[in-house]
């Protein structure tokens, strides 16, 4: 027996099954192809928001307000402690300047803050937390620990907002997994369903293969071949809409919204990682719905 | 070669279709089985190739326990059995050439190796000016002999044969029966299902009667044709 003239009439009986059933295997192509750019898409998506939670998180700051007693040294060896346990980027505001900004801050009002006989605020610490510490968990366990040191009279980093904004970033991302799921099942299916009525006009070419002592295997190589075939072409169609997207829409969605999303939405939609993992999805699904479809036909 | 013990064939709910069937074909025999439609006959034949699996007994093939044969084991054992039926079973998209050399293509033998065996075969049914054909040009007795040639491309011990010639004019019948008697010289074990008792009349050869899922009577050629001469 020889292992190339089998594999060759492998890939021969999968190129006629190709070109005999064209509209069938055009559907199961189209299907895993738009299953393979909505989760291009979704990927794309995902790096933007992440950009965007970036961007919005180096907003948080944490402000620590210090004693009103505490003297220059002491304000600076807390800037010390305080960057050391927070890992971040501490500026000190000293009382005057705190003043000052009050008083820029609250505009006309602010000539009343002159009849004050000394300046009530307290020297304070601007922290810049550090991307890792971006998060509603690590922020409120930093907060803790910063209210814990002597000296320190309050802290405050926005948590509502901080909080809210965590919450809508996992809710998106839970939303897009429950959609990509449901749409790999349905793709599954269709997969299936396709290549089944391809198969059915085959059934009587799996009969005689049997007969002639055609092991499951053999009569299966071919079809799993097919699905393969049909998995490398949806993610190839699907890998060049999505470089069309990034190449005609993605500069433009960029320029309109910078402002907002970052500078990712302008970024390559086709990236090596995601077209390696695309193909390799598109495989799967192939591989997968041909699997599904072929079995049921082999009891002869 | 071929050995039933006890076999009975019964699906739920009806009466059974073998009952008690005890038979032994030696090697190289040549076998008619016969009787009215519905006998059995067909059933019997789908046993020894495992198209259908018997409810109770034993069946040897070569050896062979089939009765207890593992699902994967059914593939290797059809390689040995040649099997020829009444609707031919041809694919008519393909060259009778490629039709042939399907059952070769199973079995992963070189293309050119292939082609050699499948000339050799087409000449030896008569029709290797038809290798490029596609099976609905040819006649009904040229599709019945490619049938043939598919089913012993591959040197089987054992050719079933279920109603060759069913479909076929009394000339193509006995073009048909005059090939699977030469195929039978060359030593391959032969059986063949068959109403047509002028078949029996005019080869003679060892008949097997089934009725009503039982073996009536077995005999051997000249007395199976006497038989029907008297009858």
């Amino acid at each position: 027996m020889s292992v190339v003239a089998k594999a060759t009439y492998f890939w021969r009986s999968a190129a006629v099954g190709l070109r005999h059933s064209p509209f069938v295997h055009f559907i199961a192509v189209t299907t895993i192809a738009i299953a393979l750019f909505s989760a291009g898409m979704a990927r794309g998506a995902a790096r933007v928001l992440d950009n965007l939670l970036a961007s919005l998180g180096g907003e948080v700051e944490v402000t620590v307000y210090l004693s009103p007693e505490m003297g220059e040294d002491e304000v600076h060896g807390m800037r010390t402690r305080v960057e050391e346990v927070s890992a971040g980027q501490v500026t000190v505001v000293p009382p005057d300047a705190a003043l000052t900004r009050l008083r820029t801050e609250l505009g006309d009002l602010g000539d009343a803050l002159a009849e004050l006989p000394e300046n009530p605020l307290p020297a304070t610490l601007e922290l810049r937390v550090p991307p890792e510490k971006r998060n509603p968990a690590a922020l409120q366990a930093l907060a803790k620990d910063l209210r814990a040191m002597p000296g320190v009279s309050g802290v405050d980093y926005g948590e509502a907002a901080v909080e809210r904004l965590t919450a809508i970033a996992r809710a998106l991302r839970f939303g897009s997994l429950v959609a990509f799921v449901v749409v790999l099942g349905a793709t599954v299916i269709i997969v299936a369903a396709t290549l089944q009525l391809a198969i059915y006009a085959r059934r009587g070419e799996i009969e005689i293969q049997k007969l002639v002592g055609a092991t499951d295997r053999f009569v299966k190589a071919p079809f799993l071949l097919e699905g393969l075939l049909q998995g490398l072409m949806g993610a190839g169609v699907a890998l060049l809409g999505l470089w069309a997207f990034g190449h005609v829409l993605g500069p433009t969605l960029g320029q309109l919204f910078a402002f907002l999303l970052g500078p990712g939405v302008g970024a390559a939609w086709v990236e090596p990682r995601l077209a390696l993992e695309l193909v390799g999805a598109g495989c799967g699904l192939g591989l997968g719905g041909s699997f599904v479809a072929v079995g049921r036909f082999l009891r002869v | 070669m071929i050995q039933f013990f006890h076999v009975y064939k019964a699906y739920p709910g009806d009466p059974p279709v073998l009952s008690d069937i005890n038979l032994n074909v030696e090697k190289g025999e040549f076998v008619f089985l016969t009787g009215p439609s519905g006998a059995g006959k067909t059933t019997l034949l789908k046993l020894i190739f495992c198209a259908e699996k018997a409810t109770k007994g034993q069946i040897l093939v070569g050896g062979r326990n089939i009765a207890r044969i593992r699902e994967s084991a059914v593939p290797y054992l059809r390689r040995n059995i040649g099997v020829v039926f009444q609707d031919f079973k041809l694919l008519p998209h393909r060259t009778v050439e490629d039709n042939v050399s399907f059952t070769l293509d199973v079995l992963g033998v070189p293309r050119a190796e292939a082609r050699e065996k499948v000339r050799r075969m087409l000449k030896l049914v008569g029709l290797e000016h038809k290798a490029d054909s596609f099976p609905l040009r040819l006649s009904g007795g040229e599709q019945q002999r490619v049938v043939i040639a598919r089913a012993l491309v591959n040197d089987p011990t054992i050719l079933l044969a279920d109603e060759p010639t069913g479909n076929l004019d009394p000339a193509l019948t006995v073009e048909i029966m005059d090939l699977l008697t030469q195929v039978n010289v060359r030593g391959t074990t032969v059986m063949v299902a068959t109403h047509d008792a002028t078949l029996l009349a005019r080869y003679q050869k060892r008949t097997v009667r089934l009725e009503r899922g039982e073996i009536v009577s077995d005999e051997d050629g000249v007395k199976a044709a006497r038989r029907m001469v008297a009858g």
